[in-house]
């Protein structure tokens, strides 16, 4: 079957067993694929065994934070398309939903010609891009330059890499693979952000301050308000070419590697709260490079060969 | 976001409900642990079941909860691991630092 007439693959997530019926046998008329799981809580479990098209799911559930499940869940899935059903959410509700990355809202009681016209849409939407994934397959090289600001850092967590899923999708790295190197990068960027362009000294994350807090993350917080700290930028370049997947990352800070090495002397059962970032960064890739004193690091990892489809 | 706690005897847990890798999420941890500390608890155990990936800023913030307790000769405990979680611990030989709690 051709990626262009597969029918919409549909996970619905729903805790009414009468509107479960309802949703099944109007999928079932229209031709389409659908799993059932009986409560929304589920859906990172479901996701991880199978991909769907598409997920319905009841959004309206007592006590659970749904937009933070949400949230989780398309964090680990982030291409997942998501319709959230909801009894009544208001206006602003709606806004937070789409905001956390939700696809449409859906009102009970269901108007199922609008359903169908989103799925289409969706499905529509996600078939091109699958096709665009499977001519990714004779692509040889791509190069990506981008530019951040430490606000933007902070406010997005991580970095875009489009290219880590497609290297995925085509079987280049797996998933594995794939979540390891986003933190490695995740890695280098924080450590641009807080040693380089914030200028954080890593032995200030030992001195706890009244409340709990450490120093480190005071003066992070502080300097993020900064403009002459949180002005500077951090650049982000992603060079894939001969199955070498490469990922430089700069700021304009002084480098961390010219920051002063801590004063007091560490007693031996003492356990620093900082300095593994680059053993998670090593562990991820083949190569960790750093240049220019630290404020340009490069991390390499070669790709396993596809054959092109 | 808050991560909920629970005192059951002398112990305190802290389940952490989300990825540990964001200022939000180690806010929630530090806000939580600061409860239990607060109240005199000086075991507490995190659960990790909810997280599916810690970076080292999250790791920063355990460690700064293990190392508050052990300066009064508290305890920091997890519940046992699994996943990718459990690997990164055991790549930074977290798992050697914190003791398993296998109570509950």
């Amino acid at each position: 079957m051709s990626v262009a007439s597969t029918p919409p693959s549909i996970l619905l997530a729903d805790g009414d067993a009468h509107s479960r019926e309802v949703f099944g046998s109007f999928f079932e008329r229209r031709g389409w694929q659908y799993d059932v799981i009986p409560d929304s809580r589920l859906l990172g479990a479901a996701l991880d065994k199978s991909p769907y098209d598409i997920v319905i799911a009841d959004v309206a559930l007592p006590g659970v934070d749904s937009l933070q499940m949400l949230q989780d869940v398309l964090r680990k899935h982030p291409s997942q398309a998501i319709i959230a059903l909801s009894k009544d959410a208001s206006y602003d509700e709606a806004l937070s939903f789409f905001r956390s990355g939700a696809t449409d809202l859906l009102a009970r009681p269901i108007d199922f010609l609008w359903l169908e016209r989103i799925v289409q849409q969706v499905v529509c939407s996600r078939r091109h891009e699958e096709r665009e994934r499977i001519s990714y397959g004779f692509v040889t090289s791509e190069r990506t330059e981008m530019r951040f600001s430490c606000r933007d850092i902070i406010e997005l967590d991580t970095v875009p890499l489009p290219i880590v899923g497609r290297l995925q999708a085509i079987g280049a790295l797996d998933q594995h693979e794939a979540i390891r190197v986003r933190l490695a990068v995740q890695e280098a960027v924080l450590n641009a952000l807080e040693h380089g362009n914030l200028r954080l000294e890593s032995r200030w994350k030992e001195e706890l301050q009244p409340g709990g807090e450490d120093r480190f993350t005071a003066l992070r917080r502080e300097r993020l308000l900064d403009p002459s700290y949180a002005g500077l930028a951090i650049f982000v370049t992603v060079l894939y070419q001969d199955g070498m997947l490469e990922i430089e990352v700069k700021d304009e800070g002084q480098g961390f590697l010219n920051a002063p090495a801590s004063a007091a002397p560490r007693k031996s059962h003492d356990v620093p709260c900082s300095g593994r970032g680059l053993a998670l960064m090593s562990s991820a890739v083949d190569e960790v490079v750093f240049g220019k004193n630290g404020s340009e690091v490069t991390l390499r990892k070669a790709t396993k060969r596809v054959r092109s489809a | 976001m808050d991560f909920p706690t629970e005192i059951i005897g002398e112990k305190a847990y802290i389940r952490v409900t989300s990825d540990l890798d964001t200022e939000v999420a180690g806010e929630a941890l530090r806000s939580a642990f600061n409860d239990m500390y607060d109240q005199g608890k000086r075991t507490i155990v995190l659960d990790l079941s909810g997280a599916q990936i810690i970076n080292s800023y999250g790791i920063g913030k355990v460690l700064m909860c293990y190392k508050r307790l052990k300066a009064e000769n508290g305890v920091l405990m997890v519940k046992p691991l699994s996943g990718f979680v459990k690997e990164t611990f055991e790549l930074l030989m977290l798992d050697k630092l914190l003791p398993e709690d296998k109570d509950r």
